[in-house]
């Protein structure tokens, strides 16, 4: 199952896109229950900070920075560490206003 | 259980009322006093500053106090302390950087507006640097600014551009001024008041007239990899940068091409090129040093206690353009500039 992670805001509006495919098992046992658990933020005081839309499936989370707690920056990590930056012969297939290219990537640890 | 206090009266006109020195309205001041000291501190800092005393044509001396810290690539603040006020250079480039930017940034306050730091109440400025492990951001937590170093390949360190550290300070003079929310026109407004000030704190330290400023922001930080100038460009938005990896420059300079999005708090980083080229726009008409006409008449609208926490687009135009008038005559070059610069990109005044 594939997990997509875009990053928007921060000092230059840039949202940036991560995709990482992990089993269905995990997908549903791992972080499908982290994103119902996830209440929605509350705006403070903060300017120009980062924040994460993650969507599983037909769940979506939308995540500040501040709030971004190990178990999302592990999957995060494993996004981004794998990532491949799009060539031009494989363009982006969508892009929204303000919205860089996808970097899909698959995980070398997941067998789905 | 939390008190959660609710006004219907803006603070500024609390504080208006609770100054009232006539004895027929001594009920009406006392009450506004009372409902002052009911305000959490941040409001009441707030009500506090918008009605401090504005100093004109000198500077609000000694109240610069500066602090620098190290987070050492770690993600948590303060971080260690590298340099403090009236210290020699330490020789870490970005320490210094944010350092120096810091201080341009009161001077204009100060120099030019009559306002001691971000608060006018002689607020001390931290700053962060090497913030996070390839860090691709720089922000304003409520309270500080915090500069990452970029991962090298898109971004270099956040603290190469003057505009960028000023861009983030703004953020504090608007938290303790307007609070304008951030989302939707309101935070696009947010945005662009740390975009106008933030080129105003350079063009003045250059002392570039408006004619011959770049107008961008964050020139510098990228990478000789991007194809791109800057983060945003108040002269032509949605050219500063047209990259592969990081796309195009999606700001609109007008309310025809403005953009309907969920992302970025309703795109307060986009749409901010809106009010962003109407600055630009009035700051040409009127040339020179943009942060004496254009930029003082921004400034007096900010603090004129008229503009609230969800202003949009239209009301700020009709502020500015109310300052203009206030300060130098309806019919005045600078009404008729502030007027044009607006009915151009699509908000008539």
């Amino acid at each position: 199952m594939r997990i997509e992670i875009a990053r928007s805001g921060g000092v230059g509006g840039l949202t940036r896109t991560w995709t990482v495919d992990v089993s269905s098992a995990e997908a549903e046992q791992r972080w499908l229950p982290l994103a119902e658990a996830e209440v929605p933020p509350v705006p403070g005081d903060e300017r120009d900070r980062f924040t994460y839309r993650i969507t599983i499936g037909y769940t979506e989370v939308h995540l500040p920075e501040s709030r971004l707690e190990e178990p999302w920056r592990e999957l995060i990590d494993r996004a981004r560490a794998a990532a491949v930056p799009a060539t031009p012969e494989d363009p982006p297939s969508s892009v929204e206003p303000g919205t860089a290219g996808t970097d899909a990537v698959r995980d070398p640890g997941a067998q789905a | 259980m939390p008190r959660i206090h609710c006004s219907i009266v803006p603070p500024y006109l609390l504080d208006r009322i609770a100054g009232l020195g006539d004895p027929q309205l001594a009920l009406a001041s006392r009450a506004a006093r009372h409902a002052l000291v009911e305000l959490d501190p941040v409001l009441q800092n707030r009500a506090e500053a918008l009605s401090a005393p504005v100093r004109r044509g000198g500077a609000v001396v000694g109240t610069l106090h500066r602090r620098i810290h190290d987070a050492g690539t770690r993600e948590e603040l303060p971080g260690t302390l590298l340099r403090e006020e009236g210290a020699t250079a330490t020789g870490d480039l970005a320490a210094d950087e944010a350092y120096e930017g810091l201080g341009a940034t009161y001077a204009l306050l100060s120099e030019e507006y009559g306002r001691s730091s971000v608060d006018g109440m002689g607020k001390a400025l931290h700053a962060t640097v090497h913030y996070g492990m390839n860090y691709d951001n720089a922000f304003w937590d409520g309270e500080q600014m915090v500069f990452g170093d970029g991962d090298g390949e898109i971004f270099t360190r956040f603290t190469a551009s003057l505009t960028v550290i000023s861009h983030e300070l703004t953020h504090g003079f608007t938290q303790y001024s307007t609070n304008l929310e951030y989302q939707g026109q309101s935070g696009a407004l947010n945005e662009s008041l740390s975009d106008v000030f933030g080129v105003l704190v350079e063009q003045r330290l250059l002392g570039e007239p408006a004619e011959t400023a770049s107008w961008l922001v964050g020139k510098g930080i990228f990478t000789d990899q991007v194809e791109g100038e800057a983060l945003r460009s108040l002269k032509a938005p949605g050219t500063a940068f047209d990259d592969d990896v990081l796309g195009k420059d999606p700001q609109p300079a007008t309310m025809a091409d403005y953009v309907e999005t969920s992302s970025d708090n309703g795109g307060v980083h986009i749409n901010s090129g809106i009010p962003n080229h109407a600055f630009y726009l009035a700051a040409t008409a009127l040339g020179g040093p943009a942060w004496e006409g254009a930029g003082r008449i921004w400034y007096d609208a900010v603090v004129s206690g008229s503009v609230l926490t969800d202003c949009d687009f239209r009301t700020f135009a009709g502020t500015t353009h109310d300052a203009a008038v206030q300060r130098f005559g309806a019919g005045s070059r600078e009404a008729g500039a502030v007027a044009g610069a607006w009915t151009r990109v699509g908000v008539p005044v």
